[in-house]
């Protein structure tokens, strides 16, 4: 059955295909069962590259701590982000200390000029990075999707001609996608790319806006329609493009006055005729819109090491002031709100950093893995966790934290931009949730079908199940015990995790069997399905890491065992919230009612509420 | 406790009130009807909050014999013969028919007989009258209306009486009153209660009744989500602008005034009056006209009359047929729409019966609306206007054939007055409209529209007919 999955078709196979396919080969003996939930479940926690936890080599490791160092050192002495954040503009002294790190290349390959680095080592550097939210924008919008398209889908000559550059920081580069009238919406991109008449150049005339780096990149990746015809059909697809800044037509606008990342360089681009030569189209005409994907999709993992490696700064500042403040003769250490909040911080951090080099190292195994699903499970968890985080950092200095002597104002404001760029993760949520439900529903259908057609041994069957699973039969998919992959020391939370697998198959089973293909419709069943899948994800690769650092005797294992333990057991609970949240008249859903406010504040624009002082007589 | 509070506040402000309302009157009286009138009421209430136990009548005896000079000098016809309460108003109608002159009854009545025989006609009588005054919304009237039951008289002092419908006439009446004023929508106040309970008493009829309406009215006060203000907007085009606004019930929709109305003198001397044209159109609705076939034609249809209070006003609409089952085409899918997820999933599951809420009645096809609009001159030619300036923002409208099924006014609608009017033209009552457009009135088009859809492209330009409805 895990075969079906290879046949998904079309734009879906981006989305899918691989992440499904992967736990066929992963697949385990003694769990080949033909049991259907259990490939689901198999799907997100078996396989063979979730345990053990990915693991690089020492050379590597060498190469990183070499590499680290001087980057630390050169965001410790020689960025002011607090200057960069004033003057919203980040000194060229700075960008010119960046390059010569080769932090502008980091992930272009060495026949380029680059460091040609792996993704965990890029997830690595850029924990460092993230330490100022300019910095980290401006380079994430050059390397993670600005000249990703010519790494991932140019040819020779176009790689040869470009990423040396690129890759030195001599030219810098931006991603150019969304337009004032389409965000993710692929159909209203109006910008517009014709032939010229001696067929050399294509003509590029439209305007795209919240361009990251539009103000000084010098080659742009472009979208933009163009007239293809399929079968015989003359039809607008999107194209993607190399662009110059020296091909002239272009004007950039004034640069957007921002709430966080002040520093980095957003503006509106317009493309007036631009000349683009039919060579620097980036793979084929028409052939624009996967390269888009692909490039967002890729560009999101390093968020979550970014978020982890914020927080651990975070933590480091906030501790000593923790620590060395009293109240009432007291330290604020010892008071339990403060300590809850460090432990939180120190939970997310762990959570984060795990998912994310469990991510990257999965990334990084060879052939081209699509991680598309888990980047933007780390995205959407990483970017929401560490907004809670910086805040809970910034309370922990109350008055102080709140003015501009301390950077916590600074790391909430560019905080604020993690969950909103990079696909938002209301986005981000639907496709996880429908990138589940699609593989859930080619392997179920045939099954629900059945049953809505009476069949009764499947439903005695099914009834049996759940019976059993009420009656507290525990579900063993091979986590623990005998050749169990996880350590003893964490049999508990990985018992908790295989029921919430269990019960989340038969949760998919009944929305499957309740919307069908309009699931797409319910998004508040698809955002509690994404969060289940995140928090899934989350034990797993807590787990993972844990089990790997008691193997080896990592120093502090023993805390690790504690904070894995403590977030699985927390999770636990809330995945078992949602999905009786998403059970049929489940006391607990209060969708309908929701729908129901918003349609009416909506109608009416205002909240409508008569003031409480209001009398009728 | 409460009750009694508001019962004590009520009499105080009662005194301040009486004090303050003294002067006016007295300006058009003589110093003789003024002081004891004064006394009498500032008297009354005194005792009335003092004695409350010891007298009937709320009168005091210090009253007494004044009465019978007042009314001697007030009103002499009215005690030479059985004269009826309506009479009353009527000759006091005759000078105007204002509050002022109704107050004067009541007082002249509440002065004339410290026994206030007969109270229950005068009641019923003035009850009557209080739409010709004017006052039939005015609380303070209908509270000096109950005021002219005599207090203390009618409440049950055993239970026997209160078991037993003690004074039906007078609770009938009181009832009678209260209705009146829940028949208007007048809510009853606080010293409406603080009456009920001296005359009457608790858990008596009128108090039930006032009880009910003071439970109802403030749930019911709010209730119409679409409230129409008291005053409606004297100015035609202010009227149109807010009704289409109403009727529309969009926030995008943009109401375009296409024509101010005016009255310019042609050089041949002859005034004309140009009509007001005041149009909406919603973004949605523009967007649908965009898409509509050009080959389907699109309706001008009206007047279609929308009441607002007491007003009619009349508004025209552009609408088609609902598109035929066979032209409706579904946007195909288009899987390099949405860079960031599937916006259908590739599955053979349909949703289940239970949770399929997809069932509506009031989901009918009845055809788009693209536009409306409102003018105080419903001719083919005034309407034209209105969709060659549609055409500026809608330019499809240029190729799309656009029929005029224009109906006849609705005479039976038109107020009194313009009787003579109404039978001259087929117009909506409310609209001013000169005589000077015989021509015009030819033009009026009464098209059947079955027989015109046949005909699609040569309709714009028929040649008008008069249709039977449009002269009587």
């Amino acid at each position: 059955s895990v075969s079906l999955c290879n046949t998904s078709q079309g734009c879906s196979a981006g989305f899918v295909s691989k992440v499904w396919k992967r736990d066929a080969h992963g697949y385990q003996q003694p769990l080949q069962c033909c049991d259907c939930f259990k490939d689901l479940r198999a799907c997100f926690v078996l396989q063979a590259e979730v345990f053990p936890y990915p693991e690089i080599g020492n050379d590597e490791l060498e190469e990183i701590k070499q590499l680290v160092a001087p980057v630390e050192k050169f965001f410790s002495d020689d960025v002011d982000s607090a200057k960069i954040d004033r003057e919203a503009t980040i000194p060229p002294e700075t960008l010119q200390g960046l390059k010569d790190l080769g932090l502008f290349g980091i992930m272009i390959p060495e026949e380029y000029g680059g460091l040609g680095l792996s993704n965990t080592i890029y997830a690595r550097l850029n924990e460092i990075i993230a330490l100022d939210g300019s910095i980290a924008v401006t380079l994430a919008a050059h390397q993670a999707i600005g000249l990703k398209g010519i790494l991932i889908a140019g040819n020779e000559a176009q790689k040869q001609k470009y990423l040396p550059k690129l890759a030195s920081g001599e030219h810098i580069a931006a991603f150019c996608l969304t337009e004032p009238g389409s965000g993710s919406d692929a159909a209203s991109i109006q910008t517009r790319a014709t032939l010229s008449e001696d067929g050399k150049h294509y003509l590029i005339n439209g305007s795209k806006i919240w361009i990251s780096n539009g103000g000084m990149a010098d080659i742009m990746t472009v979208f933009a329609r163009t007239e293809v015809e399929v079968d015989g059909v003359k039809k607008d697809k999107i194209s993607a493009f190399i662009v110059e800044r020296a091909f002239g037509g272009i004007t950039s606008g004034k640069p957007e006055d921002k709430l966080g990342i002040r520093g980095s360089n957003t503006c509106e681009l317009s493309f007036d005729n631009v000349p683009v030569p039919v060579e620097n189209v980036i793979g084929e005409i028409g052939g624009g819109f996967k390269i888009a994907m692909n490039i967002l999709n890729s560009g999101r993992f390093s968020m979550g090491s970014s978020c982890a490696g914020m927080i651990k700064k975070l933590i480091e500042l906030t501790s000593e002031y923790a620590t060395t403040r009293k109240q009432f003769n007291k330290s604020l250490s010892e008071f339990g709100m403060i300590q809850e909040k460090f432990a939180m911080m120190a939970l997310n951090a762990f959570v984060m950093e795990s998912m994310a080099y469990l991510t990257s190292g999965m990334m990084d195994r060879p052939g081209i893995p699509d991680c598309s699903l888990e980047a933007a499970m780390v995205k959407v968890f990483s970017s929401e966790g560490g907004w809670i985080c910086v805040s809970e950092a910034l309370q922990v200095l109350g008055g102080l934290g709140y003015t501009k002597n301390y950077p916590f104002e600074r790391f909430v404001r560019d905080c604020r931009i993690l969950p909103i760029f990079e696909g938002t993760n209301e986005i981000l949520r639907m496709y996880i949730a429908l990138t589940g439900m699609q593989y859930a529903g080619k392997i179920l259908t045939g099954k629900i079908k059945e049953m809505k057609k009476g069949n009764i041994g499947l439903a005695i069957g099914m009834v049996s199940k759940k019976l059993r699973a009420s009656l507290g039969a525990s579900v063993d998919l091979g986590l623990t015990g005998k050749d169990g992959v996880v350590h003893p020391s964490l049999e508990d939370s990985a018992k908790k995790l295989e029921q919430n697998v269990s019960l989340f198959g038969s949760t998919v089973e009944s929305l499957l069997y309740r919307y069908g293909k309009t699931i797409v419709d319910e998004q508040l069943v698809l955002k509690r399905v994404a969060d289940v899948l995140i928090h899934i994800y989350a034990m797993t690769a807590v787990l993972s890491r844990a089990s790997r650092s008691i193997s080896i005797g990592l120093r502090n294992h023993d805390h690790e065992v504690l904070l894995a333990n403590t977030f699985c057991n927390d999770a636990f609970f809330k995945n078992n919230y949602w999905m009786v949240q998403l059970q049929k008249h489940s006391p607990e859903n209060n969708d309908a009612n929701i729908k129901k406010i918003a349609k009416q504040v909506l109608e009416n624009r205002a909240y409508i509420c008569s003031h409480p002082l209001e009398r009728t007589y | 406790m409460k009750g009694s509070r508001c019962l004590h506040q009520l009499k105080s402000l009662r005194l301040l009130s009486h004090a303050g309302r003294l002067l006016p009157p007295a300006a058009g009286d003589n110093g003789a009807l003024f002081r004891p009138r004064s006394s009498s009421q500032l008297g009354g209430l005194q005792c009335a909050q003092r004695e409350v136990l010891r007298h009937f009548h709320s009168s005091p005896a210090c009253t007494k014999g004044q009465p019978a000079r007042f009314v001697q000098e007030e009103d002499k016809t009215r005690d030479k013969s059985l004269v009826t309460h309506d009479d009353l108003f009527e000759q006091v109608a005759k000078e105007a028919k204002t509050k002022a002159t109704f107050n004067k009854v009541i007082d002249v009545y509440t002065k004339g007989d410290i026994r206030r025989r007969g109270h229950v006609e005068f009641i019923y009588a003035a009850l009557k009258k209080m739409p010709e005054f004017g006052v039939e919304k005015d609380l303070t009237v209908y509270n000096k209306l109950l005021d002219v039951f005599p207090k203390e008289v009618f409440v049950p002092r055993n239970f026997i009486q209160r078991m037993f419908n003690h004074y039906p006439r007078q609770q009938e009446c009181g009832v009678q009153v209260l209705e009146q004023m829940e028949n208007y929508g007048i809510m009853p106040n606080i010293e409406t209660k603080v009456l009920l309970v001296q005359i009457f008493g608790e858990k008596t009829h009128p108090m039930r009744k006032y009880q009910r309406i003071m439970y109802w009215f403030p749930k019911f006060k709010h209730v119409n989500p679409f409230p129409i203000p008291e005053q409606l907007p004297e100015d035609p085009v202010d009227l149109a602008r807010f009704s289409l606004t109403r009727m529309a019930n969009d926030w995008d929709a943009k109401v375009t005034v296409y024509q101010l109305p005016c009255t310019d003198v042609t050089e041949s001397g002859a005034e004309v009056t140009l009509p007001h044209i005041v149009g909406i159109q919603s973004p949605g609705q523009m967007e649908a006209l965009a898409k509509h076939n050009p080959d389907r034609p699109v309706f001008v249809e009206g007047p279609f009359p929308l009441w607002m209070r007491k007003t009619c006003v009349y508004y025209y609409v552009l609408r088609a047929d609902p598109t035929p089952p066979e032209e409706k085409i579904e946007e195909p899918y288009d899987p390099e729409r949405c860079l960031s997820y599937p916006l259908q999933l590739d599955l053979d599951l349909d949703r289940d019966l239970g949770d399929d809420e997809s069932f509506d009645v009031e989901d009918l096809d009845e055809g788009p609306v693209f536009a409306m609009c409102m003018t105080s001159q419903g001719d083919q030619a005034t309407l034209n206007q209105w969709i060659s300036g549609l055409q500026e923002s809608n330019p499809i409208l240029g190729q799309i054939p656009t029929l005029f099924r224009l109906g006849a006014g609705p005479r039976e609608l038109q107020g009194v007055g313009d009787a003579d009017s109404a039978s001259r033209s087929w117009f909506p009552s409310h609209v001013q409209r000169e005589e000077a457009h015989p021509g015009e009135e030819a033009e009026a088009v009464v098209e059947e529209a079955e027989a015109v859809v046949e005909e699609a492209e040569a309709v714009v330009e028929e040649e008008p007919r008069r249709s039977q409805g449009v002269k009587q």
